[in-house]
């Protein structure tokens, strides 16, 4: 298990590179700059402002000091939202986003496994093909169009919850959470199913039916862990998007989460901020991957590495 | 299978005629009669606050959807076959590093990615697809790879090469031609995803750009005027959830019952 998470995070080290390479350049080879307003600068203003950020030196360089100060846990000043740094931004966004995204992800693995493994249980029946129908539309269920839909039934007609911004409680956070969270709890009810269905048919839950174990010891103890194990694979990368903010979501309820400084960022050109979120995310998506196989260990030995 | 692929064929059928059949057109302003309402002065499903038919745009933006949807899909298919054909047959530290590559790729925020496509290459229609083609191919790839991996296992590829078969032919004449139907079923899945990408898009205002009009853009204008006209919401919002279903769900029968033939 050391071993596997070594070599992980030695591969993960170029990744993140070539990562943050690929955006820093694509930031750059777009038209405009963070300094493009309305009215322009005057070019001494311009020149002192690119100075001050250090837009006057050559690409590489660029890179460079950005990858040293990164090294330093220093995600650099934001370019737009003067005054501020790119870590502040994002220590002030990331909360917001972990909420919504918590919710959507507990919701998904409570939801969606349960219905998931009922459905195995009942494979071929009638309960079987309407959940899994359900779940099939649930995935089809894009959050830009439930996150308006649910407002509008649970905000505006009912006023059960609140439909934009935060509030004291904890209420703001059920409606975007729901709506985030509805297509993965169908993906994960499918994958619960599948693992589930196939795994009841091994020969090892036969032999263990022939032995007379009850039912639900054999659902436990035998065929409940290795049913799992695709569910795994797929919650790990997916807890990454849905934790660090969904970008829609953010827009549609009014939240100040990481998404919406992401495509504002990307938008006014504002170079670190875009960077330091595309970094966090990768970082998390490939923290996320790891946390998957770790967990694929424990569901099926068979998968352990020496 | 044949609900889905009705609804799907129901929609295209809509998307494709529908325009044509329609006194109005999508961006055309009929100053008579701005914001009116359901079967009124011949607009069947009302006109917008610029007065222009909402049942032409609903079907010009089902159109464009469509299209974005399946040349990206296209694009993917390419992309994700050659590599993974290419991977699967070489073989060897090539197979090995192409592959590591799709992995490391599986770790870019792939979302962030298309988003700053959009922005760096400014918002032709032409690079929304090209663009999520490019971010859509990996699964493909990993697909096509194992296939062509299997199939140069299996005897009659084995017995073109010993009849002197050069790599070219083989690989274009036996191996391809296998592989199509496993190609075949995950562009029907990939169509539904990008589908939901281009719509997302759209809906940020990335995407599609007026006064071409798409099922993420009539969406989203739906969104602003839903308290007082919830159709205006339901409709494109109903046709994108209902042609996204149908086609997951008409992949899924497809790659299943090829999954049941090659058992």
């Amino acid at each position: 298990m050391g071993r596997l998470i070594a070599r992980r995070l030695l591969t993960a080290i170029p990744t993140l590179l070539a990562i943050i390479v690929l955006s820093f350049v694509l930031m750059r080879v777009a038209p405009g700059g963070p300094f493009d307003g309305e009215r322009p600068l005057a070019p001494e203003v311009r020149a002192a402002l690119e100075a001050a950020y250090g837009l006057d030196k050559s690409l590489p360089e660029q890179v460079w000091l950005y990858l040293t100060r990164l090294a330093q846990g220093d995600f650099g000043p934001s370019m737009v939202y003067r005054d501020f740094t790119v870590s502040g931004l994002i220590a002030e966004a990331l909360p917001v986003s972990l909420l919504i995204g918590g919710c959507a992800l507990l919701l998904a693995s409570v939801l969606g496994i349960s219905a998931g493994l009922w459905a195995a249980l009942r494979a071929g029946k009638w309960q079987d093909e309407v959940l899994m129908l359900g779940a099939t539309l649930l995935t089809a269920l894009p959050t830009f169009v439930t996150g308006p839909l649910l407002a509008l039934i649970f905000g505006l007609w009912l006023g059960w919850l609140p439909v934009s911004g935060q509030n004291d409680g904890g209420s703001w956070l059920v409606l975007p959470g729901v709506a985030l969270g509805l297509p993965v709890t169908g993906a994960v009810a499918k994958l619960a199913r599948a693992g589930l269905a196939g795994e009841l048919g091994a020969d090892h839950i036969r032999a263990a039916r022939a032995r007379g174990i009850a039912p639900l010891t054999i659902l436990r103890r035998h065929a409940l862990r290795p049913a799992l194990v695709p569910v795994a694979s797929y919650l790990g990368p997916a807890a990454a998007a849905l934790l660090t903010g969904a970008v829609v979501i953010e827009t549609v309820f009014g939240l100040p989460g990481l998404g919406r400084y992401f495509v504002q960022g990307a938008l006014n050109r504002d170079y670190p901020l875009v960077l330091g979120v595309v970094t966090l995310y990768a970082g998390l998506i490939i923290l996320f991957n790891l946390f998957a196989d770790l967990i694929y260990g424990w569901l099926d030995p068979r998968m352990r590495e020496g | 299978m044949r609900p889905a692929l009705l609804i799907v064929a129901l929609i295209v059928f809509a998307a494709l005629l529908g325009p044509f059949l329609l006194p109005y057109d999508h961006a055309s302003i009929d100053w008579d009669s701005v914001r009116v309402g359901l079967f009124t002065d011949g607009h069947l499903l009302g006109t917008d606050d610029l007065g222009r038919d909402r049942l032409a745009r609903l079907l010009v933006g089902t159109r464009v959807t469509l299209s974005v949807a399946l040349a990206a899909a296209m694009v993917a298919l390419v992309i994700g076959v050659a590599w993974g054909a290419i991977a699967g047959w070489v073989g060897g530290r090539t197979d090995e590093l192409m592959m590591r590559i799709v992995d490391g790729l599986y770790a870019l925020p792939f979302m962030f990615v298309v988003i700053l496509l959009m922005v760096v290459f400014g918002r032709s229609i032409l690079l929304v697809f090209l663009g999520i083609g490019f971010v859509e191919w990996l699964t493909m790839a990993r697909v096509v790879r194992g296939q062509v991996i299997a199939l140069k296992q299996r005897p009659f590829i084995l017995a073109a090469e010993a009849a002197g078969s050069p790599a070219r032919a083989t690989l274009l004449r036996h191996i391809l031609p296998n592989v199509a139907g496993v190609a075949v079923a995950y562009l029907m899945l990939t169509v539904p995803h990008v589908v939901m990408i281009e719509s997302f898009l759209s809906f940020l205002g990335l995407g599609v750009q007026e006064p071409l009009t798409s099922l993420g853009i009539l969406v989203n204008e739906g969104a602003e005027e839903m308290d007082m006209n919830p159709a205006a919401l339901l409709l494109p919002g109903g046709v994108l959830v209902l042609l996204i279903a149908s086609l997951t769900i008409a992949g899924e029968r497809f790659r299943d019952r090829l999954a049941d033939a090659t058992k």
